[in-house]
């Protein structure tokens, strides 16, 4: 074989984002809302209920998380033990979380498991009995687990950062404390259940191969009946009060590093700069060839890793550069990402640098859209933002147009270190 | 069912293609047969550091990652105790981005002064990050050397002292290069929209001019069988005691393998598990309590770890985890539990093939332990399990003897 000129690198085909999936919609009766994603070719669905139950709807804190965790821990027709043994003999996985906007439930199943899987996520979602022991064992192991969490300095520089962004007062920005474990009562946690927790308050997506299998036993156990109909989601207004620029210091003794957050109140996803952000983000610390990454991580060698998000919740936006460095680097750390943030404000991007980010996001929106599992997560980001179906069609106009003028004032408009929020947690 | 072909290039680097048209992309997974075991005792994190080196460039690649951003793709690698893998997924068209990548770093990596530096301090603040600064952290930096007196498993795959890193000269990390990266040690599987006919002809288009080197004997000590119990008593500045214990087990491709992952996911590998119906509702003794394997290629070890509720003597604990392993070693479990095991064996296989990643990886690790193949076969060595085996492998494994123990505790202020 003739030997390879390795000078020459292979020709690259630019990536395109891809096809998006577009979910067929369904409703069950009464109007509960079905979104059947069909690709994929193995003998599984992911079946996700969503609820307008998240922290936002909470009057007492954590009270939707709590409600949440409660989903396994007994229902009226069974204890713990049997609800769990029933679901692990299905081999299903049930994961079920809530944030700040949302509480949901997934269940991954076999396809021919399905008909006992929903049964079962329609048992452990509307019929949870709330025992009183069960509830005892979970505070006590959730404040076990907030301990350990107070120790770590990236835990406490998240938090705090969310705090001095969004205010304390909210739950949004509302820091967890002790107290708040002792306070909840089961009672709370049971009445935020049967408020939220109705088919009239949720959606459904169900991807995988052939997902309209999954219609009739949904609506078997999740359609609306009598009186109840399907209501679009009412959220509780918010104020945020003005985030107030500067540094705090959290003090975390013997630390051997500092964890650092410098960030901004940010835009929600319907902001005209939203898209344009994301482009400017992945430039500055978004990707592992970043400005970021490559001056502290791969120039000085100062950290394992650091990186900048630009985020957005359903009511307000962030945007947050976050690293964990030794603590002797903290202050030449955080001089060089005001030095990266103002280049990056003053000079246009080059052309070459443009390309590749443009090319990796192309890259990153394919992979999102890369097998039923990956939509799917992808789709629930478009209704509960929007509903927003052309969102990444939208996304990937703008990355093929974006200027590298546009991108500069960007930064200089939602990157302003004069009026930075820092939050350092480590030792003095 | 996972359909692959097979090919070896003149110089012994081994290819294997699967292809799934339902996907625009590929991933190709490269994997080196070197992990932290090959580790001199006095040099040891070297594996990992290498990893970040070869990160670095490479005769004709000034920055690795740029090629891959341009082409659409995402890259990573890891390291552990026996191998080091890299993995890169893009856009199905620019399969040979990826090889060209790939096999630069293979011939010729930048492994000069200056990003060896670098990349000591980067790997010195991941060990500060990940070991150091994070409660619990350093619990299996000690679990390891109390455990293994003889077997390189005996250090952590970051090694096992900062100091070996930071001591990391260019003649040792060269020398490192030259014994373990040479196309006979490695195993490059791809698995997404290209077919086999074209991995073959890319494969043999890049990796073939490599030079095959000196293939490399690993001759590492047996650890001895142990026993004696061993212990360990450690204060940390941590809220809540935990407890540790390891068992010495069969290796990866041993039959005892399979048995003790399936007994593992009885005990705790699911919310119905006996550890958390007994260990932690029941008795209320844990929050948390797990059994798992560690899974290294030579025998291993079959790791308890348990966080203990508030105000539990950890002996009180310990004895607790030692009746519910001499039950399983006394008396089958029964038909109902190894069924349930059984049953999440097979969804949860399904779930892992989902990702065109994980198949590329575990065609390369079957390889590896002897068979690609065994993606497809290793299912029916988990079905024929019986309750028999687990009773006699249980009976064997959790002695007194052949254990160590740590007790991690809150320090008493």
């Amino acid at each position: 074989m003739s030997k390879v000129d390795r000078t020459v690198p292979p020709v690259i085909i630019t990536p395109s984002a891809g096809s998006f999936p577009v979910p067929a919609m369904h409703e069950l009766s009464g109007g509960v809302p079905v979104y059947l994603l069909g690709t994929g070719t193995l003998d599984l669905l992911r079946v996700e209920f969503v609820f307008n139950a998240g922290q936002c709807m909470e009057d007492v804190h954590l009270a939707a998380s709590t409600a949440n965790a409660m989903l396994t821990e007994g229902t009226l027709l069974h204890d713990a033990m049997s609800i769990n043994d029933l679901i692990d003999r299905t081999g299903a996985a049930f994961t079920h979380m809530a944030d700040k906007d949302t509480a949901c439930l997934i269940a991954v199943t076999l396809t021919r498991k399905l008909g006992e899987v929903m049964a079962l996520a329609a048992e452990v979602l509307f019929q949870p009995s709330f025992p009183a022991t069960e509830f005892r064992m979970l505070m006590e192991k959730r404040i076990q687990s907030f301990r350990t969490n107070r120790q770590k300095t990236s835990v406490i520089a998240r938090e705090e950062f969310y705090r001095a962004i969004f205010g304390g007062d909210n739950p949004y920005g509302r820091v967890t404390v002790p107290e708040d474990y002792t306070s909840l009562t089961l009672e709370d946690a049971r009445r935020f259940h049967s408020l939220h927790y109705r088919p009239s308050n949720m959606y459904i997506t169900v991807a995988g191969k052939d997902p309209e299998k999954a219609l009739p036993e949904l609506e078997k156990y999740f359609s609306c009946g009598g009186e109840e109909k399907w209501n679009k989601p009412v959220y509780p207004e918010i104020i945020f009060k003005t985030a107030s620029p500067g540094r705090l210091f959290f003090e975390v003794s013997n630390s051997v590093q500092s964890a650092v957050r410098v960030g901004w109140r940010g835009i929600t996803r319907q902001h005209p700069d939203y898209q344009g952000l994301q482009v400017a983000n992945v430039i500055l610390g978004g990707y592992f060839g970043s400005r970021l990454m490559h001056n502290i991580r791969e120039e000085k060698g100062f950290t394992y890793g650091i990186s900048s998000v630009s985020s957005a919740l359903r009511e307000i936006g962030f945007i947050a550069v976050v690293t964990e460095v030794a603590n002797e680097y903290r202050e030449q750390t955080l001089e060089e990402i005001r030095r990266e943030i103002k280049e990056l404000a003053t000079v246009e991007v080059g052309f070459e640098e443009l390309l590749t980010v443009r090319n990796h996001i192309m890259g990153e929106i394919a992979r999102t859209f890369d097998g039923p599992f990956a939509s799917a997560e992808a789709i629930r980001g478009l209704i509960d933002y929007g509903p927003d179906p052309d969102y990444y069609r939208r996304f990937e106009e703008k990355v093929k147009t974006i200027t590298p003028g546009e991108i500069k004032d960007l930064v200089a408009t939602y990157y302003n270190t004069d009026n930075a929020v820092e939050i350092i947690a480590g030792a003095k | 069912m996972i359909s692959f072909e097979k090919h070896i290039l003149s110089n012994g680097l081994k290819v294997l293609a699967h292809y799934d048209p339902s996907t625009p992309m590929v991933t190709t997974n490269l994997l080196y047969n070197v992990g932290s075991r090959d580790e001199d005792p006095g040099a040891t994190g070297f594996a990992h550091l290498f990893e970040h080196l070869m990160f670095e460039g490479s005769d004709n690649v000034p920055v690795f990652d740029t090629p891959v951003m341009l082409a659409g793709g995402e890259n990573n690698a890891f390291t552990n105790s026996d191998i080091t893998n890299y993995f890169i997924t893009l856009p199905s068209g620019n399969l040979e981005t990826a090889l060209w990548l790939e096999s630069d770093r293979l011939k010729g990596p930048d492994l000069s002064e200056e990003k060896l530096k670098t990349q000591k301090s980067v790997v010195t603040e991941e060990y500060r990050q990940r070991y150091l600064n994070q409660p619990y952290g350093d619990l299996f930096l000690l679990l390891r050397p109390l455990a293994y007196k003889k077997h390189p498993y005996q250090w952590p795959t970051i090694g096992k002292d900062i100091a070996h890193i930071q001591n990391a000269d260019r003649k040792s990390v060269t020398d490192f290069f030259r014994r373990h990266y040479i196309p006979s040690n490695a195993i490059l599987s791809t698995a997404g929209n290209v077919k086999p006919e074209t991995v073959f002809r890319l494969a043999e288009k890049w990796f073939d001019d490599i030079a095959p080197g000196t293939p490399y004997t690993r001759n590492l000590p047996r650890e001895p069988v142990q026993d004696e119990r061993r212990e360990m008593t450690v204060h940390r500045r941590v809220p809540s005691a935990e407890l540790l214990m390891a068992f010495h087990t069969g290796g990866r491709t041993s039959r005892e393998f399979y048995i003790l992952d399936l007994l593992t996911d009885i005990l705790s590998g699911c919310d119905s598990g006996r550890f958390p119906g007994i260990l932690v509702r029941e008795k209320e003794i844990f929050s948390e309590a797990d059994i798992y394997l560690s899974a290294e290629i030579d025998p291993g070890l079959a790791i308890v770890s348990g966080r203990l509720r508030e105000g539990v003597d950890i002996r009180t604990a310990e004895k607790a985890v030692r009746d519910e392993l001499n039950r399983v070693a006394g008396e089958q479990v029964t038909d109902a539990e190894l069924d349930k095991a059984r049953n999440r064996y097979e969804s949860h296989q399904l779930m892992s093939f989902l990702s065109a990643g994980n198949r590329a990886f575990n065609l390369a690790y079957n390889e590896l332990l002897g068979d690609a193949n065994g993606i497809n076969t290793e299912k029916e060595k988990y079905m024929s399990v019986t309750a028999e085996e687990i009773m006699e492998c249980s009976a064997r494994t959790f002695t007194e003897g052949n254990c160590s123990v740590i007790h991690y505790l809150p320090e008493t202020l």
